[in-house]
């Protein structure tokens, strides 16, 4: 019994004493943590209709919207959200995959989602968008697209750097109580946070 | 906590101060007239109830004509553990143990009802002005009466001539919202042959819960119901029974300011019977029912008078059935029946027209091994051509330990076959979904790849080899314990406790993308979920003039699944517009449409000197959820609800000159109502329109 109590005492110590600060370790850039608001991302067709138009495109870099061909990062048309990594699956005016860009869907909220799992990231195939299940259609009487909660989308970009996303509102202005019938959709608001140093996994 | 308190305070004050004004009298005939109270609905053969090892009640005529009640939905929603929720298309279906109206087989004179256009039954469409008494048999009993009879049956028993001659009532009530029902009844009998007439108006306004919307909450409708009935007693072994029931409505079908149009109603059922008795032991029954219900609605735009929409729905059920019993002596039934269930439907947006065909065969045994111990064990086979067979077995057994007191137990198996829309749809929303029928799926997808609806391979989500197999009936176990006491032949007191445990709930999944950015939809069988909790009653005759009555139901109805993922901490919540979080496993609140607790509180008054009755009812329901409003599919915490309340209804009727009588009561005394906070807000309760005031004569011939 003595024994166990002394090593119990010997572990809270240790436990408790502070940690050492490596000096040497060159300083990181800080997290980037930013809203984006009513960004628009508007498709032709859809309610019987083929869907088509031009996918509105996303660069972390530059935190902005682009229209550039290669410096991009994922992109959005209506619900639909492609990375610029992998193959396309050939819809109309899908653009070409030009970059190595990879993500995955997380379960959890962004302070819980500290970290990548880089064995999940894949990328979009001929099949498959890996960021297509964000979402929940209400169904009847109200046809609402909800962000499903708890789904956090989180993309190594096209440089090798990390970002997560969780999408709040598919509606412009964001309300609280959305109309499908009233409020104008395909208007994202979304927070994200980006690791602007390459290779780091953490977001913290 | 307030409105349970209330209720509380107004038992003690109202029985305390009746006490006082009344001496105590104790009759007994009261007692001697329970005894006498029967039902058939569960066990198929006439049965006592007070003996019975099941979970019963008898709803009687007396009560329904003492509230002034006129349909179904009104009297149900009065007893302990049954309420009536409404279906999006306004439907009025009965929820009994937390089982929804899917699973309650709901009959008349002992033949169901059809007509589940979206999987709940609209009891609403049933006049109560002929009935004798409803039966209400709570767990499952699909051992007796196959698909539906999960939750419980309840059975409406019409009532049939006493007197010989020429006898008959007129009916008739008027209240808020320009309700009126209007009732003839017109019977005739000459000893061994009898027959029976109804007629039924009903109509009203409907009503408005939401100013800001156009369209009313309830649309204006009217509807007629015909009953005819004969008996025939071809000698006293034989006996002929026919009985035609004929209903008619016609509603209002205004959704939105820019469309107009109608739903119509149409139903039929006949059904005859030959009972012949052979000796004292043997008895036999052949029957044959058909009914037919029909629904049509049409929608045109305002602007041009064009049409806009139409739908149909036919639905046609046929069942022969022959039945006999055995009687060795007179504690001791057995039944065993055997029957076919044909049943077609031709509907809008279905891939075919379906055909069911089912034949089955039951068989029963009801006996007293002791003076003590009641048993009853019983099962029945369900043969199908579209869904997997079901075998269905039950048992019963009641301990008398004394003369007051007795525990009963019972465990069955109960199912519902997988209707006609979750095997054929074939539905092509407005918004641009498609809902196809699990059999519809193998055929559809493939046309739909062909003809562009769906671009690729790749946009389909589940494997098709899924939908090879045949879709499994939704089934359950329940169990069900109770306790019988009697301290006095005033005071009865009944608790049960119940359990149903349900496989293979039908859910619907996204099964494939379309082109035009929309889903298909089809049905699954993947859920298992859960009903318990426990039922109190208790009635309380003081005297001859006041009967109090007092029931409870605890609910807790979840789904395993859900209960699972909470607990791991795999459910997220989040408003619109904000960031979600996470939850715990005592967030999760259960199935949609159940309240935890519900009661009720009825005093009855007689004051048989002036041939006056009156009596007031409360009916109180703990907080509910209509459906997900956080977008992670369950019920929780966080979800909005609908909040507690409770409805108070009085009546009063007083007789003249024995034939005439004239009513007066209030509905929802203090006018409660739910309404949308907000527009597009449709977390509401639309099937409570607020205060009803009403007024009743009836004449008596």
């Amino acid at each position: 019994m003595k024994t166990i109590k002394l090593f119990t005492l010997l572990a809270i110590f240790i436990g408790f004493s502070p940690c050492s600060v490596n000096d040497d370790e060159p300083t990181l850039l800080e997290v980037e943590t930013e809203l984006v608001s009513n960004f628009y991302a508007p498709q032709l067709g859809g309610q019987g209709q083929p869907v088509s138009g031009d996918f509105t495109k996303f660069d972390f870099t530059t935190g902005a919207v682009t229209t550039s061909t290669d410096e991009w990062d994922i992109a959005f048309r209506g619900t639909d959200i492609i990375i610029n990594g992998g193959t396309s699956s050939g819809e109309t005016d899908e653009p070409a995959r030009t970059g190595n860009v990879a993500a995955y869907i997380a379960n959890g909220t962004m302070a819980s989602v500290t970290m990548v799992d880089a064995s999940l990231l894949d990328q979009d195939t001929l099949n498959a968008h890996v960021l297509a299940n964000w979402y929940t259609y209400s169904g009847p009487p109200n046809h609402l697209i909800l962000p499903t909660a708890g789904k956090i989308l989180v993309i190594k970009t096209r440089d090798g750097k990390y970002a997560k996303i969780e999408i709040l509102s598919y509606y412009k202005d964001a309300p609280e109580n959305p109309n499908a019938y009233s409020d104008e959709d395909r208007y994202f608001t979304f927070n994200y946070e980006y690791n602007p140093n390459e290779g780091e996994i953490t977001f913290q | 906590m307030r409105p349970i308190f209330l209720f509380i305070l107004t038992f003690f004050v109202i029985s305390k101060s009746y006490s006082q004004v009344d001496p105590v009298l104790v009759n007994d005939t009261l007692s001697v007239n329970e005894l006498n109270e029967v039902l058939i609905t569960a066990t198929r053969t006439y049965r006592q109830l007070s003996s019975l090892p099941l979970p019963a009640q008898i709803i009687t005529k007396k009560e329904i004509k003492e509230t002034n009640r006129t349909r179904l939905n009104n009297i149900l929603n009065e007893q302990t553990g049954l309420i009536t929720v409404q279906n999006f298309i306004g439907g009025e279906g009965i929820q009994m143990q937390g089982l929804g109206s899917e699973y309650t087989l709901v009959l008349v004179d002992g033949v169901p009802l059809v007509g589940r256009s979206a999987g709940t039954l609209d009891i609403s469409r049933l006049a109560v002005g002929n009935i004798k008494q409803i039966e209400i048999v709570k767990g499952a009993s699909s051992s007796l009466y196959g698909s539906e009879a999960l939750g419980g049956v309840i059975n409406i028993i019409t009532d049939n001539p006493k007197k010989n001659g020429f006898n008959g009532d007129i009916n008739y009530n008027y209240g808020t919202f320009n309700t009126r029902d209007a009732n003839l009844n017109l019977d005739y009998k000459k000893d061994k042959f009898s027959i029976n007439t109804f007629i039924n108006r009903n109509s009203s306004d409907g009503y408005d819960l939401i100013n800001a919307v156009d369209a009313n909450t309830i649309d204006p409708y009217s509807n007629y119901t015909f009953n005819t009935k004969v008996n025939y007693d071809l000698n006293n072994n034989t006996k002929l029974y026919a009985s035609g029931r004929y209903f008619l409505q016609d509603q209002d079908y205004i959704p939105t300011e820019t469309e107009v149009g109608k739903i119509k109603v149409n139903e039929w059922n006949t059904h005859l019977k030959v009972n012949h008795k052979y000796s004292e032991k043997w008895s036999s029954y052949f029957e044959f029912y058909a009914t037919r219900y029909k629904a049509e609605d049409y929608l045109n735009n305002v602007s041009d008078n064009t049409l806009f929409s139409a739908s149909d729905y036919n639905e046609l059920l046929v069942r022969p059935e022959v039945r006999a019993t055995y009687n060795p002596n007179d504690k001791t039934a057995f039944i065993a029946g055997i029957g076919l269930d044909h049943e077609t439907l031709v509907r809008t947006d279905f891939a075919t027209n379906p055909e069911f065909n089912s034949p089955y065969a039951y068989f029963q045994y009801d006996g007293n091994p002791n003076e003590k111990v009641n048993i009853i064990l019983g099962a029945r086979f369900d043969k199908h051509n579209a869904y997997k067979s079901q075998f269905s077995p039950k048992g019963a057994i009641r301990y008398k330990l004394n003369d007051n007191l007795a525990i009963k137990g019972s465990v069955g198996y109960g199912f519902k076959a997988p209707d006609f829309r979750q095997l054929y749809f074939d539905l092509a929303g407005i918004a641009g979904y498609t809902i196809l029928g699990y059999n519809s799926v193998s055929s559809r997808i493939p046309e739909m790849l062909a003809n562009g609806e769906i671009e690729d391979e790749s946009d389909i989500l589940v494997p098709l080899s899924l939908f090879n197999d045949k879709l499994k009936p939704e089934s359950s176990i329940s169990y069900n314990l109770g306790v019988d006491y009697k301290p006095t032949s005033s005071l009865k007191l009944g608790l049960n406790l119940f359990r149903n445990d349900i496989q293979d709930l039908i859910d619907t999944q996204l099964i494939a993308n379309k082109v035009n950015g929309s889903g298909v939809y089809s049905y699954y069988n993947v859920n298992k979920a859960f009903t318990q909790g426990l039922e109190f009653n208790t009635t309380w005759r003081t005297s001859n003039n006041l009967r109090i009555s007092g029931g409870y139901q605890l609910l807790f109805a979840k789904e395993k699944e859900a209960i699972e993922l909470f607990k791991n901490g795999q459910a997220f919540a989040s408003t619109p517009g904000s960031p979600s979080f996470q939850l715990n496993e005592n967030d999760y609140f259960g199935l949609y449409n159940r309240s935890k607790h519900m009661a009720n509180l009825k005093i009855f008054y007689n004051f048989s000197k002036h041939n006056l009755t009156t009596n007031l009812r409360a009916n109180y329901r703990s907080k509910y959820g209509l459906f997900d409003t956080n977008s992670n599919g369950y019920l929780d915490t966080y979800d909005d609800f609908v909040g507690a309340y409770t409805l108070w209804n009085w009546a009063i009727n007083k007789t003249f000159y024995n034939n005439y009588e004239i009513g007066f009561g209030i509905d929802n005394i203090f006018d409660f109502t739910d309404t949308p906070e907000y527009e597009n807000d449709s977390v509401f309760i639309g099937n409570i329109p607020g205060r009803i005031i009403y007024a009743k004569l009836n004449f008596k011939f």
